[in-house]
């Protein structure tokens, strides 16, 4: 339920944008997939997106087509239902050619359902255009299933320029610089943070995307897979670290008390606003969907990464839509290749709306200086993680109130118990894992 | 209460001789035939589950495993469960006999008014909301900032209308040589004598907040036989050094500066100038204290926490009763007007004044009535559930909870423990028996 | 008695006198009781106000000030967030859905109460007290009580997440207080329409259809609006039983607690569930406040 609607509202971050950019403008350049047009056939496609986005993503079928003319490629859209959809349609036999996936967890029960090709044709492809990391991601059991073909971004942190200017700080690179600026931002008397602890996942984003840079991508996949107790010094050291943003109740909108009764887009409208209640808000490329806040990007609000934390390399936290095949055929096995290409990423990154993995996509092709930050660090990063809490158990991840929401949730209102609270994070973690 | 009159009605007509001749098999089985789309539903929707949810009780997550009274332990020792308890006795001490009260109390201050159905309608109208749409509508009363919470706004006019407002919203020290917080005095840690210059420099002052007379903050020259100091914002874009007074920090002017001895006693107060100035000119030597008193910020309101751990359950009963006192009053004002107008006179014409009356004839002819709300308000009351999901925030749903609710998240909302789950329905089971007992001893009367 | 003794010292006063005064005192004690239930009954729409006006705000007005500045600033009143509301798909499907299990679930009961609540009050077999004493006690089983087992049977028989699943649900639970309401009040019908029906040769099944079911219309009406405000409001069941097939209540409350939760889009949504409701309410005030009556003197 979170991803789905999460993952809604990451479509809809863009589509102001898009709907500025004419629809006419793509496929100038499309297929160069390089295995020219001795493929034929049709292709039944279908992913999430509706709308503006499904006309972006008609523009890369296209682009695809074009090259291969003796293809027909059919789009439908799911929608919301489309786990469901899908799950019925394998237990009918009658799956698509190839889907996008929202949920990393439904790639692994296609796997153990035997729904899925292997995509070890294209292995070489994903390696050197999205990296390992991506590679790594797509895989059970070390087959190639599939591989993130939009990305989105969590290792963002917006801020409001003013509030910023009047502080006199910069968009700071490395963890230190932040904690500086945000006591600087502090003393010019505006709160540095708003934080939406009252919706648990923020807090758990914010703690993921501490981890990944002090524990490094071994212990976060370790952590994932509960390979390693919640009690580990690595958890307490991040969490010690995480106390210095959620443990000062003068640097944070409302207070500790007023951040735990904060929703997500009071946070963000805490920070978009003309009289901003705070200066600077950690989350995802989707938060300029959030609110409608009348404020400008770039001038009135803007983006950074999330700093570096003792040289970490450049790391995303994030998710995205995976692409899988259910059916192995010649033409379904092009357009899987034709998607790891790089002209396949501009043509709908150039549209907005998107993030890639790819490599080789230069971050100039998106549209405006946000996305190109925002999508930008996807392509740059060294390190892409999937959301942590989402590849938990749901009474452990994803419940509101319970497990590791509720649980972080106490942490900011008890910053200095991190044995404690470790301890309860184990407790439950054991208790879901089984 | 048309309706109500016949529920001890006329019992049914006896069979014709006719029906009795053509055979009691036949009317038994038309009466089996018209019973029986109820007795399917009733079966299969109620009876069988009711069944299999005590059976499952005593089983494990899975409910593969028997074991025993186990869940029901957890009920007493698992910590959401105990305060789901706790806070279910809460709404059964305080809700019924508080809907009650209300109720009562509008249906007899309306009783005489030309137009109490206005008043009737306003107050009822909640019962046709939905208890979530209600909680979302409760929600936005009860948001914590001044600015967009209804009821903290409120709050926040009665009191800016009783404080004063100083110059200053909110300060902090901006370095160690000061101490205290802007809630109480702000003053230098070390103590300061004759010659001195004191620098309160205070920080997290938004800009707009500095008082617009204000000016360059200097830091004065030392006084022979005073002490002379500056109050000003020790902030300039990039931070500045703290407790140094540098350009493009402005003073702050109109702060009430107070010396005080070592032992506390009061010396003097001053007023800032617009560069943050201020002097003591003659000061008997010895140690003094320099500190900003409180009268020189008008603390801003943060809001009441009303969703917070502590106040949620009471900020959730009162928007239950906002529900459901529309009930109560138009049904006991139901039952105000069947009672009949000449035992009244009698009792008023005796001397009784209105209170005796209300109190000795009202009250008691009223009790079957009052009855009524009160046991179908305890039956709510154990089951509610809508009203807390919608109105609690995640943060504090494990202080809010009630039992219905813990049965459902244990039950389906993550956890999916079918064993606890159970049990708790029946926990919840079991306290509406005895007033099932009640129902059916009354109607065995009746019928 | 205590009139008596605050009378006492003073020596008889005239007749009149006395009555003017104790008018002037009534109306003075009066004044506080009008005083007291206006500002009352104000206070009781400010939160349906309260929302209602926010939904006509805009996101970023709204961040500035609550709903209280449409006061002095009317012409922030915007309806994008109702063009919004009605755009979006999920929730009107939802709006749907909630339409169709509202009215399924007030029809199906009713259907079933009359039938059985004609058997109980004018049919004669053996065990009919007993029976009618048995759903008296199922009137106050909480429905947490069938909440897992039917869960599991809906998913044993493939229904869950389906509309006719909550109907199913609702018709049961509501038939406990139908059967009584609707039995007891045909009860009161006279008996001797129903002797003079049953000598012309009518068969039971006739008796029935032309003459309980048109007679007993105000308690079914009054019945009808309970169960539909009932169904119509319910989120427990449906949160239960459905995972895509969302009535509004339920697409709303998933809206207020997963990421996406704005106020922009809940207030205009929440406004708009209950605005059907209230419309009913107000309709046929008159059915339900004697349903009401009818069913809580119990």
């Amino acid at each position: 339920m979170t991803r789905r609607i999460r993952g809604r509202a990451a479509a809809l971050t863009l589509i102001g944008a898009l709907a500025l950019i004419a629809a006419g403008c793509g496929g100038d350049d499309g297929g160069s997939s390089g295995d020219g047009g001795d493929v034929s056939g049709t292709l039944a496609v279908t992913a999430i997106w509706s709308g503006a986005e499904q006309e972006a993503f008609q523009a890369v079928i296209d682009g695809f087509t074009e090259a291969n003319s003796g293809v027909t490629v059919n789009y439908t859209s799911g929608g919301d239902q489309l786990p469901t959809q899908l799950s019925t349609a394998v237990e009918g036999g009658n799956p698509p050619d190839i889907a996008f996936l929202g949920q990393p967890g439904l790639v692994r029960d296609f796997v153990e359902k035997d729904a899925l090709q292997p995509l070890d044709f294209a292995r070489e492809d994903v390696e050197t255009n999205l990296g390992d990391s991506a590679v790594q991601l797509g895989s059970v059991d070390d087959t190639l299933y599939g591989f993130l073909f939009k990305a989105a971004n969590k290792s963002l942190v917006w801020y409001n320029v003013a509030a910023f200017e009047d502080a006199g700080v910069e968009p700071p690179g490395t963890w230190d610089d932040f904690l500086a600026a945000a006591d600087t931002i502090g003393a010019s008397g505006i709160p540095a943070f708003s934080i939406g602890g009252a919706d648990g996942w923020t807090l758990t984003d914010l703690f993921e995307n501490i981890y990944l840079r002090t524990a490094g991508p071994e212990k976060y996949d370790q952590l994932a897979a509960h390979e390693i107790p919640w009690t580990d010094q690595s958890v307490k050291d991040a969490l010690t670290e995480m106390a210095k943003v959620v443990g000062n109740g003068d640097n944070i909108a409302g207070g500790t008390t007023g951040a735990l009764q904060t929703d997500f887009p009071t946070s963000v409208s805490n920070v978009f606003s003309e009289s901003p209640k705070a200066a600077q808000v950690i989350e995802g490329d989707f938060v300029p969907g959030a609110v409608e806040s009348g404020l400008e990007p770039e001038t009135d609000y803007n983006v950074f990464d999330f700093p570096a934390i003792n040289d970490s390399a450049p790391s995303v936290v994030g998710g995205g839509d995976t692409v899988v095949m259910f059916k192995d055929s010649p033409a379904a096995q092009a357009f899987i290749r034709y998607l790891t290409t790089v002209e396949a990423a501009e043509i709908w990154a150039e549209r907005g709306g998107f993030g890639s993995l790819n490599q080789d996509l230069d971050t100039g092709t998106y549209p405006d200086a946000i996305q190109q930050t925002a999508a930008g660090a996807l392509s740059e990063a060294e390190v892409f993680r999937f959301d942590l809490s989402d590849l938990q158990p749901a009474a452990f991840g994803g419940t509101v109130g319970q497990g590791l929401f509720k649980l972080f949730q106490d942490f900011v209102q008890n910053p200095d118990d991190v044995d404690g609270i470790t301890q309860q994070m184990e407790d439950a973690a054991a208790k879901a894992f089984g | 209460m048309s309706v109500t009159g016949s529920v001890a009605g006329d019992p049914p007509v006896t069979p014709t001789p006719e029906a009795v001749e053509s055979g009691g098999w036949r009317r038994h089985a038309l009466a089996a035939g018209f019973l029986a789309p109820a007795a399917i539903f009733l079966g299969v929707w109620i009876v069988y589950p009711t069944l299999t949810t005590i059976w499952r009780s005593f089983f494990d997550e899975s409910g593969d495993e028997f074991v025993g009274l186990q869940n029901y332990q957890t009920l007493f020792t698992s910590d959401v469960i105990l305060t789901a308890i706790k806070n279910n006795a809460i709404w059964v001490l305080v809700v019924p006999a508080l809907v009650t009260s209300v109720g009562l109390v509008f249906a007899v201050l309306t009783e005489r008014i030309p137009w109490s159905v206005a008043f009737k309608t306003a107050v009822f109208m909640p019962m046709a909301i939905s208890a979530f749409a209600a909680g979302i509508t409760w929600r936005i009363v009860y948001l914590q900032e001044p600015d967009r919470g209804a009821l903290n706004a409120g709050i926040a006019v009665v009191k800016d209308s009783f404080s004063s407002g100083g110059v200053l919203a909110d300060a902090r020290p901006s370095s160690d040589a000061l101490e205290g917080t802007s809630q109480g005095t702000i003053r230098l840690a070390e103590p300061v004598g004759r010659g001195d210059i004191a620098l309160l420099g205070l920080t997290a002052i938004g800009s707009s907040e500095v008082p617009d007379d204000a000016e360059q903050a200097v830091r004065p020259e030392a006084l022979q036989g005073g002490i002379r100091g500056v109050v000003w914002r020790d902030f300039k874009p990039g931070g500045g050094t703290a407790g140094e007074v540098e350009p493009d920090e402005l003073g702050l002017p109109g702060v009430t500066v107070k010396l005080r001895t070592s032992g506390g006693g009061a010396v003097g107060s001053t007023m800032t100038a617009t560069d943050g100035t201020f002097s003591f000119d003659e000061v008997e030597s010895g140690e003094y204290s320099v500190a900003i008193g409180s009268e020189s910020f008008s603390q801003s309101f943060g809001g009441v926490t009303w969703l917070g751990e502590k106040l949620v359950t009471p900020a959730i009963l009162i928007s239950y009763l906002w529900i459901w006192a529309g009930f109560a009053m138009v049904v006991i004002a139901a039952g105000l007007a069947a009672i009949p107008r000449d035992v009244l006179e009698a009792a008023r014409t005796d001397g009784g004044t209105e209170w005796q009356v209300f109190r000795r004839v009202t009250v008691p002819l009223l009790a079957p009535v009052l009855t009524v709300v009160f046991i179908t308000m305890l039956i709510n009351v154990l089951k509610v559930f809508d009203i807390v999901i919608a109105i609690a925030p995640g943060s504090v749903q494990d202080d809010a909870t009630v039992l219905a609710l813990q049965m459902w998240r244990t039950a389906f909302g993550g956890s999916n423990d079918f064993g606890v789950g159970s049990a708790i329905a029946v926990f919840i089971f079991l306290l509406v028996v005895p007033i099932l007992a009640l129902n059916i001893r009354r109607f065995r009367r009746e019928l | 008695m205590a009139h008596a003794e605050t009378a006492g010292p003073i020596t008889a006063p005239p007749a009149e006198d006395e009555r003017l005064s104790a008018r002037i005192l009534r109306f003075l004690g009066r004044a506080p009781v009008h005083i007291f239930l206006v500002v009352i009954g104000l206070l009781w729409l400010v939160p349906t106000l309260g929302l209602f006006l926010t939904s006509l705000l805009s996101p970023g007005d709204f961040g500035d000030q609550g709903w209280w500045q449409l006061f002095s600033e009317p012409s922030k009143v915007t309806f994008e967030n109702y063009e919004a509301v009605f755009d979006n798909d999920t929730l009107i499907s939802a709006l749907f859905t909630t339409l169709i299990v509202a009215v399924g679930g007030t029809i199906l009961p009713i259907i079933v109460a009359a039938m059985a609540g004609y058997a109980f009050a004018w049919l004669d077999f053996p065990g009919r007290d007993w029976l009618f004493i048995l759903v008296i006690a199922l009137l106050v089983v909480p429905l947490q009580m069938a909440l897992i087992p039917i869960f599991s049977l809906y998913n044993k028989l493939g229904i869950f997440d389906t509309t006719l699943s909550l109907i199913l649900f609702h018709t049961a639970f509501g038939l406990p207080f139908a059967i009584f309401l609707l039995r007891n009040f045909f009860i009161g019908i006279p008996r001797d329409l129903m002797e003079a029906a049953r000598i012309d040769g009518a068969s039971e099944i006739r008796i029935f259809l032309r003459l309980i079911l048109p007679l007993g219309l105000p308690a079914i009406a009054s019945l009808g609006i309970f169960q539909f405000l009932w169904t119509w409001n319910d989120l427990l069941v449906a949160l239960t039983f459905c995972r895509e097939t969302q009535p509004i209540t339920v697409a709303i409350f998933s809206q207020l607690r997963q990421f996406g939760a704005n106020i922009e889009l809940i207030a205009p949504a929440t406004f708009v569930s209950l605005i059907i409701p209230l419309g009913v309410f107000f309709a046929f005030q008159r059915y339900f406040v004697e349903g009401l009556l009818a069913g809580s003197v119990k």
